[in-house]
């Protein structure tokens, strides 16, 4: 059996930076010719991330139609009738989010939020690396729809060649007169200011993204106030995913019922898919909602890699539940379908996991990461999280009883739905759902406390 | 108001009130909790508050939710009791089990909740703990124990809020998280010691109390501090005759939850070495009996000055002033009665009582002032508290006279120079009232007995009482009828409220 480690760096080729300023492209990169590109048309070119690329196949088109004589009522409601959802994980209808921005409100903030860092998740890099036009004319446009004057692009730090490459782009809107003064003339006025995180997973959740630009450690605060209602130095502020905001201009150029042609009832457009695993193709993908999950597998994915099983898919990012390859295959990815089949869309960082793959091991992998990045803050997650993470790792080490996989569940039932944010249900939600769907794995490794069970894969200092 | 069901009951509270405050009015007791405090910002992060709310799928902090009418409640359902369990079990885990030897066990949170409302049988290995630093001095008042620290982030956010000096910070995330000082810093205010009390387990302790008396042996007295003209209200924590401490005692109109480090020493004062205990007639130890005689033999029955003192309660002040009869009078004041004060809680005067000196008809002087006063006077002196003489120009217009009277509680320079010395009562010995700078009546209560012969000032200063003086008090009650008739109409300074009273009534 290889250690998961191993199979997902062999397997999962996503784009590697290249200290050329662009990112090379070495894998198979979206759907064939047939399938929609709204967000992807730039993807897997060199020369995409540049405005007289980006301006020539029709970019800033939609912000002139926006800025020719649209109110931002408008525009909002355009984006409400789309259907469009939160691309960042929760889902929420983003127009909706909009529409909570008080009227009377005089200073508004808009904030993009690029810390991806979800594991399994890298499609907001993607987009912003071959297409950082297409998010800051989203941006720019969102901006106008709530009536803020100042927004932010907040990107991961460790995204060092990205920030470059966003910074590069936004200069170019400056100097296009995109951005700054009187924007195409029009008299609307925005900075934008792309702002570097220090790199905590909790970064990327909206008030914890507020409270890391305000200068504080990035932990996120209580709700409400809402940061629509009371965020960025108190002032009414929108934070929006990458992916989300990327989707505006298309919806303003082409409708909101061209959007909601494709995609489902519930959930329509396009999402994208980052696959990471042992399939042929892994990569980015946009696919409209709906598809079953067999067609893109077979079809997009061109299946399992040789000699690999499929076992199990981690379908939205690694804090959804886990399903097993017979539950997913009968699943279309929408949100509603993967919330009736008991887990999510989430990010739409899909994990595929082969057959070889030690279930308790990738368990404790991802425990480690979500003790590791628990803020601390709220008691549940600050110790549950690390409880969780030592009770994987006694496992490991052979030394787990029948009682242990009890204490799990009752450590997560401590956990689920009692904090601030959402990360401690990110680390309840597979903790439970591995030993749900292979408890079996549990119980053997309990069974047989063989030294080659008790011996870790894992370096000693990363686990601690 | 909003009308809202709390388990079961009804209740009606204003619009804005919060949660946690209705449920304690509807349970007779506050909802258990680590991380809220009333005069801080709330924080939610011990989730140890949370109730059930009809219509809403999962539980809520109370904390941070407004009432809203017609909402129903559940604090005590097997959903809420089973999560505060899960929620008290989380914040065990990794906290040591030290409370023999902790310092403050018998009111640590923890302790008291878990008693309540925790899960009898640990899950957790005593190895498995994760383990911080204990007892380190982090300043002059307060010492730090990492590992007990729960995590609520109240001391955290009163150096924030309260004194915006922003010593302390949680480093670093996760189960590693932990309470310190910002680097190159110490916890070093003049209000550090607020910290230790709303501390909810023994990770900050004092200094000053620490390991002197295990909690639970301490009686305490509701009282005011005597430190200045603030009138912080606390209570004075005591076992046989022996103050260990002032704790604040919260009253939102004067002093919200806090006191400074200097106030909290005050009482150091009740205890100190050179406590007067005895009365003295020319440095020589006398028997109470023999005071008469020795009284007439320097004022022959009356007195020429009666200097007050602002650290005298108003009762006392009021009989001075009988006392005094047609003596000229003043409510000197000492160069120590003034100090720096600051927009927080301090007062730059450091007395308790100024503003009792004005109600009491007692003009104040300056030391110089005084100095002509007291050369002027043909005829015997009273000194009654402070330490007048502490001014230089004060202890040279007393010098050479043999014919003072002091009526004190420490041999101080005006003590040194005074032929009869008459030993009173320190603020905690005796029961009485300060008008503090707002011109707020504060009664405060008798903790401790006096030491030695020392006697309640009010009925030394009875049997000094002029011929033809109204007819003397015979208890405190028909001191406070006298006093109160006289200063206070309004009110009934026997009956004070706990926090304080306004003449005019409250704004």
């Amino acid at each position: 059996m290889r250690s998961w480690r191993a199979c997902a760096a062999a397997s999962c080729r996503g784009p590697t930076p290249t200290g050329k300023g662009w990112t090379e492209l070495n894998h198979n990169g979206v759907v064939g010719p047939s399938g929609p590109k709204l967000l992807s048309a730039r993807f897997g070119r060199t020369d995409g991330h540049r405005l007289a690329v980006y301006e020539k196949e029709g970019g800033y088109q939609a912000l002139r139609r926006v800025l020719g004589g649209m109110q931002p009522a408008e525009v909002q409601a355009v984006v409400k009738e789309s259907g469009l959802r939160g691309r960042g994980g929760a889902g929420f209808p983003t127009g909706t989010k909009w529409g909570f921005v008080p009227q009377a409100a005089e200073q508004v903030y808009f904030f993009v939020n690029a810390d991806e860092s979800e594991p399994g998740t890298f499609k907001d890099r993607f987009l912003l690396d071959y297409d950082p036009h297409q998010t800051i004319e989203g941006t720019i446009i969102s901006c106008f729809a709530v009536r803020a004057s100042l927004g932010f692009i907040y990107i991961r730090g460790e995204f060092g060649w990205l920030i470059d490459r966003v910074q590069k782009a936004v200069d170019e809107c400056y100097a296009a007169g995109y951005l700054g003064k009187n924007i195409l003339g029009s008299g609307y006025n925005l900075d934008l200011i792309v702002h570097k995180g220090a790199g905590a997973y909790i970064c990327g959740e909206e008030t914890g993204l507020i409270n890391s630009v305000e200068g504080r450690k990035g932990q996120p605060s209580i709700k409400p106030p809402f940061p629509a209602v009371s965020g960025f130095l108190k002032k009414p502020t929108i934070v929006n995913n990458v992916e989300s905001v990327a989707s505006v201009p298309w919806i303003i150029m082409n409708g909101a019922a061209a959007y909601r042609a494709f995609g489902t009832e519930k959930s329509p457009g396009t999402k994208l898919f980052s696959v990471s695993g042992p399939v042929k193709r892994p990569g980015v993908y946009e696919i409209p909602l709906g598809m079953p999950f067999r067609t893109f597998f077979n079809d997009v994915l061109g299946g399992m890699a040789d000699g690999e099983e499929l076992k199990a898919v981690i379908v939205g990012g690694s804090s959804v539940p886990v399903l097993p390859a017979d539950e997913i295959m009968n699943c279309n990815l929408d949100y509603e379908s993967l919330g009736s089949a008991g887990t999510m869309l989430g990010s739409g960082g899909m994990i595929i996991i082969p057959k070889r793959c030690d279930m308790v091991e990738l368990i404790q992998v991802l425990m480690h990461f979500y003790w590791d990045e628990s803020c601390g803050q709220c008691t549940p997650c600050r110790e549950g999280t690390g409880w969780l993470h030592r009770l994987v790792k006694k496992l490991r080490r052979g030394e787990g009883t029948p009682e242990d996989l009890e204490r799990i569940e009752h450590v997560c039932s401590g956990m689920a739905g009692l904090t601030i944010c959402p990360l401690s249900d990110a680390a309840v939600m597979p903790m439970r759902s591995f030993l749900a769907k292979f408890r079996g794995e549990f119980e053997a490794l309990i069974q047989d406390q063989t030294p080659v069970a008790a011996e870790s894969r894992w370096p000693r200092g990363e686990q601690e | 108001m909003a009308r809202l069901t709390i388990d079961g009951s009804a209740i009606e509270v204003a619009d804005g009130t919060s949660l946690f405050d209705a449920c304690r009015l509807a349970r007779g007791e506050a909802l258990p909790h680590f991380c809220y405090h009333p005069d801080l910002s709330i924080a939610g992060v011990c989730r140890l508050c949370q109730v059930e709310v009809e219509g809403m799928p999962k539980l809520t902090i109370a904390c941070n939710t407004t009432v809203r009418e017609g909402m129903v409640v559940q604090t005590r359902s097997e959903k809420v009791r089973k999560a505060s369990q899960q929620i008290l079990e989380m914040h065990l885990i990794n906290h040591p089990v030290d409370c023999p030897i902790c310092d403050q066990a018998g009111e640590c949170g923890l302790q008291n909740q878990y008693m309540d409302y925790g899960l009898y049988d640990s899950q957790v290995p005593q190895s498995e703990k994760v383990l911080k630093a204990k007892a380190q001095v982090i300043g002059p008042e307060v010492i730090l124990d990492k590992e007990r620290c729960v995590l609520c982030s109240r001391c955290v956010r009163f150096c924030n809020e309260v004194t915006k000096t922003g010593e302390l910070g949680i480093f670093n995330r996760g189960d590693r998280a932990e309470i310190g000082v910002a680097p190159g810093r110490q916890l070093d205010n003049a209000y550090s010691v607020n910290t230790v009390d709303i501390c909810p387990v023994g990770a900050l302790t004092s200094r000053d109390f620490r390991f002197q008396k295990r909690v639970w042996m301490l009686k305490s007295t509701d009282s005011v501090c005597p430190g200045c003209a603030t009138g912080c209200n606390v209570r004075v924590d005591h076992e046989a005759g022996r103050i260990y401490r002032l704790k604040p005692r919260r009253n939102a109109k004067v002093n919200g939850s806090w006191m400074c480090d200097e106030g909290r020493l005050t009482y150091k004062a009740v205890h100190a070495v050179d406590r007067l205990t005895e009365p003295l007639w020319h440095g020589q130890v006398v028997a109470w009996a023999e005071v008469k005689n020795h009284l007439a033999r320097v004022g022959g029955g009356g007195f020429a000055l009666v200097i007050g003192s602002a650290h005298q309660s108003l009762e006392e002040l009021w009989l001075l002033r009988q006392v005094a009869g047609t003596a000229a009078t003043s409510g000197g004041l000492a160069g120590s009665d003034t100090g720096k004060g600051d927009d927080i809680l301090l007062s730059a005067d450091r007395t308790p009582n100024r503003g009792g000196l004005a109600v009491a008809g007692l003009a104040e002087h300056s030391a110089t002032e005084l100095a002509a006063l007291i050369r002027a006077a043909r005829g015997a002196i009273l000194v009654h508290g402070g330490d007048p003489a502490a001014a230089p120009e004060v202890a040279a217009a007393l010098a050479g006279r043999d014919d003072v009277v002091y009526l004190g509680t420490h041999l101080g320079v005006t003590a040194r120079a005074a032929a009869l010395v008459l030993p009173g009562a320190m603020w905690a010995e005796k029961a009485g009232v300060f008008v503090n700078r707002q011109g707020r009546l504060q009664p405060f209560a008798q903790a401790v007995a006096r030491p030695g012969n020392a006697r309640e000032d009010w009925r030394v200063l009875v049997e000094m009482l002029p011929a033809g003086a109204p007819a003397a008090p015979t208890s405190l009650k028909a001191l406070r009828a006298g006093a109160g008739a006289a200063l206070a109409p309004t009110l009934d300074l026997d009956r004070l409220p706990q926090d304080g009273a306004l003449p005019g009534g409250e704004a």
